[in-house]
Parts: structure tokens; sequence; C-alpha cells
């Protein structure tokens, strides 16, 4: 960061130029949200409205009346299939990381190249093979099958991220609470996490987000529409409903409410999140 | 018993709280990657997936999809659309990354909202590129008529060509926060006397940026770039709801033809094969990356 204050003039041009580069940044939002408040009459209109002229919510509440394709529904459904990858997620990874950072084991490095390697995996590498192995499981058609594979994606992610985390906290604080007669176990779960808390809270966001953007899997193992997630309603709507924009952009503002709120509330652990996993594992 | 906990008494005992996640790599992650080679050397279709005799055929399906046009123009697509997106979004983000490290009022904030296009679901980022890059109702039509740049309206989406410039707007979209959050940490590790000094002997704005941030950038801009690459190679979402490959195959990216070979058409085999050279791409290029991220990792 430039630590050097900037002159007045300076400072009200470079306000005014990055609010400029954020409204056209975010407009696609803006639009598809304002689009969503509009008659599919207006949305046919030329030139086209800048705000609703006529509100309305219809293709929000007609969501809810038919069952033909209910948004809340698979709302709900990508809700809990995110939560329970983002569980099996933090769960394992959390001592997974905290081995990585503190223990030269026999095959560490073994097993963090193989984390790393993860990241570059393409869907499409799994899908088949999973496919097969959750018909076997009896797990095909169901949650289960989409919270498995898209923890995948949430687990060597949070392992990276929080080995740094745990790495940075001194050998001291863990020697001291064996000191106080702490087992490994005990100074990992009273000591260690609670000072890593920030960076589990980070591979939360990042394994439910993962999980809540999640097409393929979700498409791919769950066949019914009532029990898939959002992401692949949408899919399945934009087939069916082609151009009805009304509906499409109403259903895309519910997907995005939970991302919505988690940047409100949580931004800075997204910032440090994107930083400290990419740029070094 | 007494050697078993010999073994655990000292660095060891990490292996017992890596198990659990390993274990769960293993049967979800590295078994589908054996099992998946092993399928492109068979001939699975949807009459022998699950269950049924699975007969061995050697390379036949590499062979195959290697003679297939499409898959040749998968390749070529998915070079082309991940150069240009490289490009762009790494431009933009570097100068919005400029921007953003100056120090002023609203610097932080914006830069953090800047942040929303890469955390929105990709699904919902093509919905959104769809409705406006379509023909009649699309804005980007109504705005490049009024500015006078085209007369008749562009059927973007189903022409090829101008399908894959939507895709890729798309895809920089999504990319241009990723750049610009990484550039920007970068940044502030260039120590501010370098500049000044600079500044001292006369450098012009020009002569900092190519001969300062540049140079003590390139580390940032390597990790940046093969992690780009390594991301937008194997995008798959965004394209196959824009426009599932078409038109004429036009946007099918290797990620999208083997999902469609698949899933679509049921030759499993012929998918796999597909899967596991985008696959091999990126472990080649991801080198790069497991080299830089593994530095200073010494057992």
């Amino acid at each position: 960061m430039d630590e050097k204050r900037l002159n007045k003039k300076t400072n009200i041009i470079l306000c005014v130029v990055s609010l400029i580069v954020l409204l056209m940044l975010l407009f696609p939002l803006f639009w598809t949200l304002v689009t969503s408040f509009k008659t599919e009459k207006e949305i046919f209109m030329i030139p086209p409205t800048w705000y609703p002229h006529v509100l309305n919510t219809k293709s929000y509440a007609a969501q809810i009346e038919t069952g033909d394709f209910n948004m809340f529904k698979s709302f709900f459904n990508s809700f809990m299939i995110s939560i329970g990858a983002m569980l099996i997620a933090v769960l394992l990874a959390v001592p997974a990381s905290y081995a990585i950072a503190k223990y030269r084991f026999a095959g560490r490095k073994a097993m963090l190249l193989g984390f790393l390697v993860t990241q570059m995996l393409p869907v499409s590498v799994l899908l088949t093979p999973m496919f097969i192995m959750f018909r076997n499981m009896n797990m095909y058609n169901t949650w289960g099958a989409a919270i498995l594979a898209d923890a995948t994606i949430g687990i060597p992610f949070s392992v990276l991220i929080l080995k740094n985390y745990f790495a940075s906290i001194p050998q001291a604080l863990e020697e001291a609470a064996y000191i106080d007669g702490c087992t490994r176990w005990g100074a990992f779960v009273r000591i260690l996490i609670p000072v890593a808390k920030p960076g589990v809270i980070v591979c939360a966001i990042f394994s439910f987000l993962y999980a809540w953007g999640d097409l393929a899997y979700g498409m791919t193992f769950i066949l019914d529409q009532e029990k898939r997630p959002i992401t692949a309603g949408i899919f399945n709507f934009m087939g069916q409903y082609g151009t009805k924009w009304s509906y499409l952009t109403a259903f895309a503002i519910v997907a995005i409410i939970p991302v919505t709120l988690i940047f409100i509330f949580m931004q800075k652990y997204i910032i440090s999140g994107m930083t400290s996993g990419a740029v070094k594992g | 018993m007494k050697k078993l906990k010999d073994f655990f008494r000292y660095d060891n005992i990490g292996l017992l709280f890596i198990l659990p996640a390993f274990i769960y790599m293993m049967v979800f992650v590295g078994y589908p990657i054996i099992s998946n080679i092993i399928l492109s050397f068979q001939n699975v279709s949807v009459r022998n997936l699950v269950n049924g005799q699975k007969e061995f055929i050697g390379l036949e399906n590499y062979v195959t999809i290697f003679g297939d046009e499409v898959f040749r123009k998968a390749m070529i697509n998915t070079l082309v659309f991940t150069v240009s997106c490289l490009i762009f979004q790494f431009l933009a983000g570097f100068l919005l990354a400029l921007l953003f490290n100056k120090n002023f009022t609203f610097s932080k904030p914006v830069r953090g909202l800047t942040m929303i296009p890469w955390m929105m679901p990709m699904t919902v980022t093509a919905l959104m590129f769809k409705f406006m890059f379509s023909t009649d109702v699309g804005i980007i039509n109504y705005i490049l008529k009024s500015a006078g740049l085209i007369k008749e309206n562009i059927e973007w989406l189903t022409t090829p060509g101008t399908a894959m410039v939507a895709v890729v707007v798309a895809n920089i979209w999504i990319g241009i926060p990723f750049n610009t959050i990484l550039i920007s940490t970068g940044l502030t590790t260039i120590p501010q006397e370098l500049y000044e000094s600079a500044s001292v002997d006369g450098a012009n704005g020009w002569q900092k940026l190519t001969k300062i941030t540049l140079p003590l950038l390139r580390p940032t801009i390597e990790s940046v770039l093969v992690l780009g690459f390594i991301y937008t190679f194997k995008v798959y979402d965004l394209v196959y709801v824009m426009t599932e490959g078409g038109p004429v195959n036009s946007t099918h990216l290797l990620s999208t033809y083997s999902y469609k070979l698949s899933f679509d058409l049921f030759q499993y085999s012929k998918g796999s094969s597909v899967a596991n050279v985008l696959f091999l791409i990126l472990l080649l290029v991801g080198m790069i990356y497991l080299k830089i991220t593994m530095q200073g990792e010494d057992d």
C-alpha cells in the first residue's frame, strides 16, 4: 500500500475513477436484480428501462405457489448439501493441516503434493468413476452423493490454507500447554484451534461457497429435480423456459442471497482466503 | 505394541491427525482418478457401465478421440479461451491493483466490493451473461447500437466466433477480482523506499513501473498466471450453461466435450479419455506451480 498521503484533488479523482470502475464491474448484478422485478413486457421494451416502472414481484411469488420449479425448495437442497460438505471439509482439514504444519512425519511431502495436485483436477476426471461408485453405494440420487463429492473440493483448499495458520503459531504456546499437563489432542483442541479460528472460518466459508456454486456434481449425481441443488435447478429452468427472463433472473437472485450475506458479514475472511490460499500453497 | 508406540512417539503422531483426510481423499479422489484411467482403456458405454463385461481395448479410445474433429476443435478452443481470458483479466487486474494501491479514501471498501464477481456461482454468472448477450433483449446489443458501433443486433450466442467472445467476456468478469487481489497483495511487498529513491534520482512513472514494480512483482505474476491458467483451462459450468458447447461445437472446451461424451452420448470411456488428456495438460502446467509452492517445504 502506498502510504504517502495524496493531495485532495488526486484523492477525489481516484475516488470517482474507482466508483466508475465498480459500477461497471457490478453492472451485471444490478441489471439482473432490476430485471427480476420487471414485467415480461417491460423487459422487452426498447429503449430498456433502468428501473422497474411497474414493480412486479410475481416472478418470486410464482415460485412459491406453483410446485413445478420451486426455487425455494432447491435453495433448501443447496443449503443442506453445502452445509454437509462444509462440515466434512472442516472436520477433516483442521487436524490434517495441523499435522502438516507441525510434524515432519513419514510421507508428509507426498501428501502435501497430493493435496496440491487435487486442486488441478478437472471435475470431469472424477464424474464417471464417482457416478459408478455412488450407484454401487446406493447413494445415487441423494444429497449424500453431492455432499461427499463437494467436500473433495473444500478439503485440499482448507488444508493448504490452514497449514499456514497453524505454522504461524509459536511452538512455545504448544509447549506451555504440555507443561500444564495437556495431551497432544488436548493442546490441539483447547489451545491451537482457538488461535487458528480465523483460518477455520475462512475454510468453512470457502468450502460452503464451493459447494454452493457446484453444478456438475449436483446435476450428475442427483436425478430428481426436487432433490437437486439450486444451480442444477437454474440450468434445468433455462432449458425449459429459455427466454422467460423475469423468472430466470429472479431465480438467479435467490441463488446469490447466501453469497451476498457471506460477503456483507465476512468480507475480511474472503479476502484473506483468496490471498493466502493462492499465493503460497 | 511397544514398537507401534515408539513409531508414533515423535513426528509420526502427525499421521494420526492427517489420516482421516488422507483416507477420504484416497477413496473419493485417488480411487476415481485411477478408475478413470482404467475406464479410458476399456469400452464402457451405457450398456456395461454398472454391470456387464468391460473389455480392455488398449489405446483405442485415445486414437479415436485424437482423430475426432470435435475433440481437436475443443482442444484449440480451450487454448484460445484460456489465453484470451488470461491476457485480459491479467491486464485489468493489474490496472485495478495499481489503482487500489493508491491510498485514497475509497480504496479499501471499493477493492472489497470488486471481489463479488469471483464469489458468484458460475451458473448464475452464465445466466446473467446469457441474458445480457441475448439478441433482442440483450443490453449489450442495445449499448453497442446506441453508441453507433453496430447497425443490426448481433446474434452473439448463436453465431460461431461471437459465442466464443461472449463466454470469454463472462469468464474475464469472474477472473478480474482474483487477479486484482493477488497482484494487489504482491504490490504491498515492494518496499516504498525504492520508489522514493527512484523519484530522487528523477525516474518517471513509467520507469518506476518497468524498472521496479514489474521485476519485483515477478514471483507474484508467475503464480497468478499459472493459477489463472489452471482455473481457466478446466472451466466447465460457465460454458456449459451459456452455450452447451454450441453453436456447431464452436465453444466446446475439453471439459464440456468430455461431459457431453459421457453424460449426453453415454460414451463413458471416450469421455474419460478426453478428461484424462485435460488433466495431463493441467499437470504439466501445474508442475511450475508445484515447484514454486513446494520450495522451502523440506522434510
